[in-house]
């Protein structure tokens, strides 16, 4: 592995860690904030997921963002990477409800612009109407999941107490889903720029685990995105689980398992197959926001406790969001593509 | 992994049992309570009646210690982090009514009040109505635990008896204040009368916090 590769990687890894320090919040929030699983056990767990989740289940997101846009060299991939960081930098400093998966989206369209390259409208067309699919189909879940465990727990008369410690065991299973999820769905946001020019190897690990070039690459990026969990996501879901989404443990339950089962839809090839080969509907796979997935599904819980405290303006900045962001990353990336190429002189495409 | 969470369920399950004894000492201190005051009618100050209201003490003493228990099991082991301080308020609170049992019953054993046989039928009515007001303010409270659906049940219970004592207390009053007793006499029967009208006071007190409490626990 060469220092220039290394080089160009680095803003990938910068993105792993952004998406690692908030996106953790999404899975293990609630749950630290409450205080109802420590920060130590969450991390542990979010971190290992998500690497199994990435190198495991991280290839078929990666593909749909292959098939917009093939950026084919390094510097081209590191500049669409540090446009999608940066855009994601400044969405938190607005306080708009951030995706990766849609900055990258558009530094990857910028790319195409730039390079010359046509975008594919039909690949474009379904990427957007998953982000649009996703909060909705994330509170419907969540719905179905509320008028579940309601009944379950109105007919089990189950003692306050008994339930506080089934509660904490579900939150850390649905949290290690969650963060696989994470990993599998989210992998291609941080790594999926860097497949084409990536020049990894196979790599065998010994006991009979090899990994290919891709999974290598996924193995650091989901690396980054553990340093991300374990360095600065505490912070995020102390401010999670105390102000923002303030609910109680069953409800993050809820959440973080409609999140985590709308992330694994859409990431999940094996899925996709299963659905197929019963000539059923499949849903494409996309990287799609747990941000914009955890929304939904508390919006989904509003709605089913009747529809009072909802923030309705969070709405509003998520339809935002799906304009600006992948707007502002496609403008970044060509402007900044271009000083790359005439001030420094880097290739950033091949014809 | 799967010791921590065996050892999680056995921490719970004896928390389980100390917040049900704890709610059986409540129903405990109210039947004595009953009976304590029946005797105190029928014997006056005799050793059954001394017997009862050290029973009494005992109870309270046993409730306070399981009070404390349950308190620092709560925070030690980090339990429910979300209801803590709730479930903390309703333990105290319950303590509060076995308190007022204690204190009612060594009220008569201090003072040793005499009271004419025409008004033991009306303070036995007015003790039975405070004390089927904390009995069902407890099965109320126990219902909080494991049977949300209930608690509004017993509340019910709660606020209709809570309003018969109220009306049986004032009728008492106006019965001894019309009467032909010494003042001190009136005003110390009085008292006693307010003090056993209370206990049915703080059970509504306490409905009205579980109720609110409830809503928070419902999902």
């Amino acid at each position: 592995m060469d220092i220039t590769f290394l080089f160009f990687l680095s803003s990938g890894l910068f993105l792993g860690w952004s998406l690692g320090a908030n996106d953790a919040s999404n899975i293990f929030g609630t749950a630290v904030g409450t205080k109802m699983v420590s920060f130590r056990t969450a991390a542990v767990i979010s971190s290992i997921f998500i690497i199994i989740g990435a190198v495991y289940a991280g290839s078929g997101t990666s593909q749909t963002l292959g098939h917009l846009g093939s950026i084919n060299t390094l510097a081209g991939a590191f500049m669409a990477a540090l446009a999608a960081a940066i855009t994601i930098f400044w969405m938190v400093e607005l306080s708009m409800p951030i995706s990766t998966s849609q900055a990258i989206v558009g530094a990857i369209i910028g790319w195409n612009f730039f390079a010359g390259k046509p975008t594919d409208i039909t690949i474009l067309t379904q990427i957007v109407g998953t982000w649009v699919i996703c909060p909705i189909l994330s509170g419907i879940i969540a719905i179905f999941l509320y008028y579940l465990i309601r009944l379950i727990i109105r007919k089990s008369h189950t003692h306050l107490l008994r339930q506080d410690t089934y509660t904490r065991i579900g939150l850390i299973i649905a949290g290690a889903f969650g963060a696989y999820a994470l990993g599998a769905n989210n992998i291609a946001n941080v790594m999926g720029v860097f497949v084409p020019s990536s020049p990894l190897k196979d790599v065998n690990f010994g006991w009979g685990i090899t990994l290919n070039g891709t999974q290598v690459l996924f193995l650091i990026g989901s690396i980054a995105i553990s340093i991300g969990v374990a360095t600065y996501s505490q912070k995020v879901m102390n401010t999670v689980g105390n102000s923002i989404m303030k609910m109680s443990p069953l409800m993050a339950w809820v959440v973080v398992v409609a999140q985590s089962l709308v992330l694994f839809l859409f990431a999940s090839q094996n899925l996709k197959h299963f659905l197929l080969s019963h000539n059923l509907p499949s849903l494409p796979l996309v990287p799609v926001s747990s941000s914009q997935a955890v929304i939904g599904a508390v919006m989904g819980i509003g709605l089913a406790r009747g529809g009072k405290n909802l923030h309705w303006d969070l709405i509003g900045k998520i339809a935002i969001g799906w304009i600006a962001t992948p707007i502002i990353a496609a403008g970044l990336c060509y402007i900044s593509l271009f000083f790359l190429q005439n001030v420094f002189g880097q290739v950033v495409f091949l014809p | 992994m799967f010791h921590l969470n065996l050892s999680l369920f056995s921490k719970t399950k004896s928390l389980e049992n100390k917040i049900d004894f704890f709610h059986d000492r409540l129903l405990d201190a109210a039947m004595t309570f009953k009976r304590a005051v029946r005797v105190f009618l029928d014997e006056g100050h005799s050793d059954n009646y001394k017997k009862l209201s050290k029973q009494i003490k005992q109870i309270e003493h046993d409730a306070d210690n399981l009070r404390r228990e349950i308190e620092s099991s709560l925070y030690t082991h980090n339990l429910i982090p979300d209801l803590r301080a709730d479930v903390l308020h309703l333990v105290e609170n319950l303590d509060k009514v076995i308190n007022k049992f204690d204190e009612v019953t060594y009220m008569f054993h201090i003072e040793k009040p005499e009271i004419d046989t025409s008004y033991h039928l009306r303070i036995n009515e007015l003790c039975d109505l405070s004390a089927e007001c904390a009995e069902n303010m407890a099965k109320a409270s126990r219902a909080f635990f494991r049977d949300l659906s209930s608690v509004r049940d017993y509340s019910q219970k709660v606020y209709f008896i809570e309003h018969e004592s109220d009306v049986s207390a004032d009728n008492l009053r106006k019965a001894i204040f019309d009467s032909e007793l010494p003042l001190a006499n009136k005003l110390q029967l009085s008292n006693f009368i307010n003090e056993i009208a209370d206990i049915a006071d703080i059970a509504e007190d306490f409905i009205d916090e579980l109720l609110i409490f409830t809503i928070k626990r419902d999902i």
